[in-house]
């Protein structure tokens, strides 16, 4: 039952990629759409795919559950998002600096208000996770 | 923080593969915890100790420098 709902939800996923594909490529809607369009299709269909595969193949489940559940994969996945925050943080300020040199203020702007954003929402889920454990 | 994973894994015939799947972890999480690049969780130490039939500090020998 679960099976199902999720691939009801991914085929939604590719009918309206498939929509906004069509859309873009009839020149109603713009390349963004049809781009946002292509990724849904892909999506959808990779997704289907796997939970087709997970429901006639045992071994192949198993191990798509042992991956999802493994510690060290999670402990990775959370370094991976922190390393990447971090490079961001510090490539987006470099960023900041070149277009202030070049005389780019308004990109500068950009990218130190994305920064000062980075970092309040930080102390937000610092904050959060504080109080949850 | 070192382990004796490896060693009485080895001992006791035991494959890698056969041990991840009895924890429920993936082989190479097994074969970073035996190359001592990754340290487990309690939970997952305690699994481990009760899988062999010892005591967590049996199976991890915890060094006070580790902490300075």
């Amino acid at each position: 039952m679960k099976i199902d709902r999720r691939i009801i939800s991914n085929i939604i996923y590719v009918v309206l990629g498939t929509s906004l594909f069509g859309l873009g490529f009839a020149g109603v809607m713009d390349a963004f759409w049809s781009g946002m369009g292509g990724a849904l299709i892909a999506v959808g269909i990779i997704r289907i795919i796997q939970i087709l595969r997970c429901s006639n193949d045992e071994s192949y489940r198993e191990k798509i559950q042992i991956e999802a559940k493994d510690e060290r994969n999670q402990f990775l996945r959370n370094k991976a998002w922190a390393w990447t925050a971090y490079i961001f943080v510090l490539m987006t300020a470099v960023a900041a600096i070149v277009f202030q040199l070049f005389g780019e203020e308004l990109l500068s702007m950009v990218a130190g208000f994305a920064i000062c954003i980075l970092f309040v929402m930080y102390w937000l889920c610092y904050m959060v996770l504080n109080k949850k454990y | 923080m070192k382990n004796k994973i490896e060693q009485i894994r080895k001992e006791r015939g035991i494959l890698q593969d056969e041990f991840a799947k009895a924890l429920g972890v993936s082989r190479q999480t097994i074969s970073s915890l035996e190359n001592g690049r990754y340290n487990p969780s309690i939970l997952l130490a305690y699994k481990i100790a009760k899988y062999f039939g010892m005591t967590i500090e049996d199976v991890f020998i915890f060094e006070e420098e580790e902490q300075l």
